[in-house]
């Protein structure tokens, strides 16, 4: 089958690139503070959220969906802070009490209400970014994808955070202690960055899937930070790799496997697969960390992370 | 069945811009000299089309076989396929589970045909199961199928009014062929013995057959293949085939194995000997351009491989010189 590109694979590859980069700029932080992990907590947490929002209202406007969401993410946080301290578990042990219950509180509630509407999981977990690119919503004169408007509405309110509270997420990241002596609470900014996640993952979960975000919050932090060590450097290439991931993504999906005679697959898989394969390149070929720089420096210790304390 | 949150935004939104997506707008302009496209969903329903349609049109089928359309998700080629087919045929009552919403979308506009759904007195034909929920799966009964043939028909005539006796014309074939395939499936299965009439299958793909035909039916899974099955119903299952003494089970071509095998585990744990009776094509055709990948050989294979399994007679050279010496 010939391939030709139109308005349906620019706009996969848009959604996809807003969905990325919308994940890819808290992941910076998640993946600084390491707890990457908590991306792929809340990402499932938020499946009650939903759910909750939904029969508590019986609305279903999105709106209640944030919020439900957004609930879910700071229970998540909460709960995962609360089991570490007191039942004297490490934070990884506790994320997984907390958001597979979670999860699967979701996923009972979603049952239990399927008889009356079709509450299917299977879309929260995979999404369908080739639905969403038909979905249009007319503005004015100009018609638009409405996964388009929403996960771009949720990047630029996740830029907006990030460019005001620059200075207390990073110092909160790199040295809690200097945060509080300066009056920042860096309990807060954890909270924040935990509603952000969870507002950001409900936005890119109907494209993408809440599997995929997982991929799209972390993989491209992580590709970023080995290509630079300056956090603001960071977030710009973290969220170039996410557009790029979403750009050789469709292309990997649409036009790769009928050169080789397969059907083609679905787009949003193959952007993790993408991410994956920009990770690898950076990890071997990083001018500063690659593998093949420090294996000619032989034992050359990492430089520290920009604003890095002691 | 498409994710609640998009129905809810599409609703939402209707609500607020008071667009009417339901409309369609049959009155499409009819197509030129040259062949137009056709997008298809199965490969039954594509196998269908280009019966009736011939040189006219072109048909490009979506779901390719071997590929299970309850669980199958659209590609982007698949959405362009939709979008630039000039008439879209698909099977429909939720058979297509993840794609009707795709398929729903992109139904403004162009002349679209559910045929299990579109013929004259499709309610009462339908079966539905407990949950309501109606079986997709017309063209395990052959008259189902020729039902289905006459909403194509009528679609194409339609669209394309200036051709109509050629459509007619390939109509009344196919339809000489599906009412030939109708006594021969109906003589076949009654070669059955009738205590061993029973079809034990990987999912409920094969009411509309037992029903034509008199056989009886049962599924490990439901009707769609979305919903696992559970320990119980293969419990039950297995002591139904032993209690019954039923000699074989079959798997089908686009449905795990799994289930099914577990069956003939169970029943010999049990001390009854089980056997896979044979590969039934139910949602899914054989290879393209094969004899099992079209309608009519698929059918014949299905039956003949129940047959064989559950001693019956089979006629030699099945269907095909079946039909020869008949005439």
């Amino acid at each position: 089958m010939e391939f030709n590109w139109d308005s349906l694979d620019t706009w996969t590859v848009v959604i996809g690139g807003l969905s990325a980069v919308a994940a890819a700029l808290p992941g910076c932080f998640l993946v600084l503070r390491r707890m990457s992990m908590m991306g792929d907590a809340i990402s499932h947490a938020i499946l009650p959220g939903i759910a909750m929002g939904f029969l508590l209202t019986h609305t279903r406007i999105t709106v209640v969906m944030f919020i439900g969401a957004a609930c879910a993410g700071l229970l998540t946080a909460a709960f995962t802070q609360c089991i570490s301290k007191y039942g004297k578990v490490d934070r990884g042990a506790a994320m997984g009490i907390v958001f597979t219950t979670l999860f699967a509180i979701g996923l009972i509630l979603i049952r239990q209400s399927a008889q009356h509407v079709e509450l299917d999981p299977g879309c929260v977990l995979y999404g369908s970014l080739e639905y969403s690119v038909i979905d249009m919503l007319q503005i004015g004169a100009i018609e638009l994808p409405r996964a388009a408007v929403s996960i771009g509405s949720v990047m630029c309110i996740n830029i907006l955070v990030i460019t005001f509270l620059h200075k207390e997420l990073a110092i909160s990241t790199f040295d809690p202690a200097l945060a509080t002596t300066l009056g920042i609470s860096s309990v807060l900014m954890h909270y924040i960055l935990m509603v952000v996640v969870a507002v950001t993952t409900v936005a890119a979960f109907e494209a993408l899937g809440s599997i995929i975000v997982i991929a799209m919050l972390v993989v491209p932090p992580a590709t970023a930070l080995l290509l630079t060590r300056r956090l603001s450097n960071m977030l710009t290439f973290s969220a170039v790799i996410g557009m790029l991931s979403a750009f050789l993504g469709h292309l990997g999906a649409v036009a790769i496997p009928p050169a080789f005679g397969f059907q083609a697959t679905v787009s949003s898989g193959m952007m993790a697969v993408a991410a994956g394969a920009l990770f690898c390149c950076a990890w071997f070929f990083s001018p500063s960390q690659g593998l093949l720089v420090r294996l000619r420096k032989k034992g050359g210790r990492l430089p520290p992370l920009a604003g890095e304390g002691s | 069945m498409f994710c609640w949150i998009q129905r809810s935004l599409a609703l939402l939104l209707s609500l607020l811009l008071c667009n009417c997506e339901d409309a369609v707008d049959i009155s499409a302009e009819p197509p030129g000299s040259g062949p137009y496209r056709i997008t298809a969903t199965t490969g039954m329903v594509a196998d269908l089309v280009r019966q009736v349609a011939g040189e006219r049109a072109r048909v490009e089928g979506i779901i390719a076989e071997g590929v299970d359309p309850h669980l199958y998700a659209a590609t982007t080629s698949d959405v362009k396929a939709l979008r630039n087919g000039d008439v879209i045929f698909y099977n429909g009552l939720n058979l297509e589970g993840r794609l009707t919403g795709v398929l729903k979308k992109m139904a403004s506009g162009k002349p679209v045909c559910a045929v299990a759904e579109a013929f004259e007195g499709a309610e009462d034909y339908m079966i539905k199961d407990s949950g309501d929920e109606m079986d997709p799966h017309i063209w395990m009964d052959v008259a189902g199928w020729m039902r289905a043939l006459g909403a194509v028909s009528d679609t194409l005539r339609s669209y394309d009014p200036r051709w109509e006796a050629h459509y007619d014309e390939r109509a009344g074939i196919y339809l000489e062929t599906l009412e030939k395939l109708d006594d021969y499936v109906r003589e076949v299965m009654q070669s059955i013995p009738s205590e061993h009439r029973v079809l034990v299958t990987a999912h409920d793909a094969f009411g509309y057959m037992a029903r034509a035909y008199g056989v009886e039916v049962h599924g490990v899974q439901g009707l769609s293949t979305e919903a696992k099955p559970g320990l119980k119903d293969i419990e039950l299952l297995v002591d139904f085939l032993v209690e019954r003494e039923i000699p074989a089970v079959f798997v089908e071509s686009s449905v795990a194995r799994k289930s099914v095998e577990a069956l003939v585990e169970g029943a010999k744990a049990q001390g009854h000997v089980v056997v896979v009776g044979g590969q039934l094509f139910s949602d899914s055709m054989g290879p393209a351009g094969s004899y099992e990948g079209t309608y009519v050989g698929m059918i014949d294979h299905n039956v003949n491989t129940i047959a064989r399994a559950l001693g019956g007679i089979v006629p030699v050279g099945g269907f095909r010189q079946w039909r020869e010496r008949t005439q």
